[in-house]
């Protein structure tokens, strides 16, 4: 990432489309989206209405069909892999078998093994990078457990970790408080704007909830039908029509 | 009981421990991948691609090797993309590769059908020799060595090949690379356990072991071990009782998966 400092906008989406394999319909459609570096934006929208297709089209794990992905600069479609090694990821509703045979602490580094790179193995300061993530997301008793022993809540929060230790430019959290009760949210969440905050990290929430948007978000994007219906300062976008229309409010 | 020279047992025994290793080795992160329906229609395409080399007088080494690369090549961008489900996968190219193979050995002229081709279906203890042994000598040190030089790769894609993706592994090169040596390793063990049932040699192994671990490396250093013990046993019980060698492997290692199931703390409660 040596081009860092010559780009606008952080992600930079220009009439992105992705379409699934075998589906006709763009699950979003015509995207323009252009994030500066150190924003906190929350993305809303009904069930179905590409949140998820989002994220993964700007981190490239979906390939679009339309238009250009820009993160850092570079083309997501170009420089997929080095790209990722910069963005922390936390999918939504991950799940693993109740035989996975890994340890959290094993999960938790591997969220740096991209950074790493091939041939080497993990360093110091890559031990250090998962230890502060854990400290961080205050699961130091889980280490030793197996993965896939893990509630559904205490999963949610290896996979904060795991996205945390790869010490990120910029976060993408799905959903991350869909598995958590009220407290934990309100936990992560401060976790998250405390390290928005601190590294100035450009930070990404796809989120159901509208009350448990952190306080640090200033921007909401929400879509609905694959289209971004309305981009702007939370207020401005919680109180408009465009939110009623999409989640059909009749009063 | 079969009374063999000292020299031929030795064969026997040092081929047995290293496919032991390549194919255990390898099905630890077969299994893991969720790959299991691939690798099985990839055994028996050896199967069916060595039948063809002895019916053609061909290597069937070559056409081992060559058969089951063509089904990685040819099901690994199916599966890749979860186009085809595993029930689909096991459904059609199993029953296609098993009867394509019957077919080639029908052609088989009648002396090798007697014992080569015999040895293809159910493997022999007599099927290995000094070139097979130097063969799987070379292809489990170079298995060791990818998988050291790979361990972090590897690890990331066994636990999510998606999450993998998402840390900035290109996994695709590793994806093939596990499927290529999966070809070589099921037709370099072809002649000691059979093409029907090598697969219950990459299988059996580490699903054995994951009754007793949660940590991926103590499954990745014992799988082995507990190949090469399978593989011992089968032959004791191929020389004792005069069954082939690939039944006496599938059935050990099957009655030991059933005790490791059993006695396994990750079914206790309390």
């Amino acid at each position: 990432m040596s081009n860092h400092l010559k780009y606008n906008y952080i992600i930079e989406l220009s009439n992105v489309d992705t379409i699934y394999e075998g589906e006709k319909i763009p699950a979003i459609r015509d995207v323009n989206l252009k994030i500066k570096k150190g924003e906190f934006l929350c993305v809303i929208g009904p069930n179905g209405a590409g949140k998820t297709t989002l994220l993964e089209t700007i981190n490239g794990l979906l390939k679009h069909t339309r238009g250009k992905v820009n993160i850092f600069g570079k083309e997501i479609r170009k420089f997929g892999s080095s790209i990722r090694k910069e963005v922390g990821y936390v999918p939504q509703g991950f799940s693993v078998s109740s035989l996975m045979p890994f340890l959290v602490k094993d999960v938790i580094l591997m969220g740096r093994f991209g950074k790493i790179g091939l041939f080497k193995s993990a360093s110091d300061e890559d031990y250090l990078k998962a230890k502060e993530a854990v400290k961080l997301v205050e699961i130091d008793g889980l280490l030793k457990k197996p993965i896939g022993k893990l509630s559904g809540g205490q999963l949610q929060k290896v996979m904060v970790a795991r996205a945390l230790a790869k010490d990120p430019k910029i976060l993408l959290l799905d959903e991350p408080f869909s598995s958590l009760d009220f407290k934990a949210s309100a936990e992560i969440s401060e976790r998250i704007s405390f390290l928005h905050e601190k590294k100035n990290l450009t930070t990404l929430m796809v989120i159901h909830n509208i009350p448990s948007i952190p306080k640090r978000c200033k921007r909401i994007v929400l879509i609905n039908e694959g289209m971004v219906i309305q981009d702007g300062p939370v207020n401005e976008v919680l109180n408009s029509g465009s939110l009623k229309f999409a989640y059909k409010v009749r009063k | 009981m079969i009374i063999l020279p000292y020299q031929i047992i030795l064969t026997v025994v040092i081929g047995a421990c290293l496919a032991g290793i390549a194919c255990s080795l390898i099905g630890t992160f077969i299994v893991r991948m969720k790959l299991s329906s691939l690798g099985f229609c990839m055994s028996h395409a050896a199967f069916a691609g060595s039948a063809l080399g002895l019916v053609l007088h061909i290597n069937p080494l070559s056409m081992a090797i060559l058969f089951s690369i063509a089904v990685a090549l040819f099901l690994g961008p199916l599966v890749e993309k979860a186009k085809l489900h595993a029930d689909v996968i096991l459904g059609i190219m199993f029953s296609l590769m098993l009867s394509l193979g019957l077919i080639f050995l029908n052609f088989a002229p009648e002396t090798a059908m007697s014992s080569t081709a015999m040895g293809i279906l159910w493997g022999s203890i007599l099927g290995m020799n000094t070139s097979d042994i130097i063969n799987l000598t070379i292809l489990t040190s170079l298995i060791i060595v990818l998988m050291i030089l790979f361990s972090k790769e590897f690890k990331a894609i066994m636990f999510s090949r998606k999450m993998a993706e998402a840390s900035g592994i290109n996994t695709r090169p590793f994806y093939y690379l596990l499927l290529f040596l999966t070809g070589i390793t099921v037709s370099l063990s072809l002649k000691l356990v059979g093409g029907l049932l090598v697969f219950a040699l990459i299988v059996n192994p580490t699903s054995i072991v994951c009754q007793f671990s949660y940590n991926i490396k103590k499954i990745i250093l014992f799988s082995p071990l507990c190949g090469i013990v399978c593989c011992l046993m089968g032959i004791l019980l191929s020389f004792l009782f005069d069954f082939p060698v690939g039944s006496s492997i599938a059935i050990f290692s099957s009655i030991f998966f059933g005790i490791a199931v059993i006695f396994s703390p990750k079914r206790k409660r309390g």
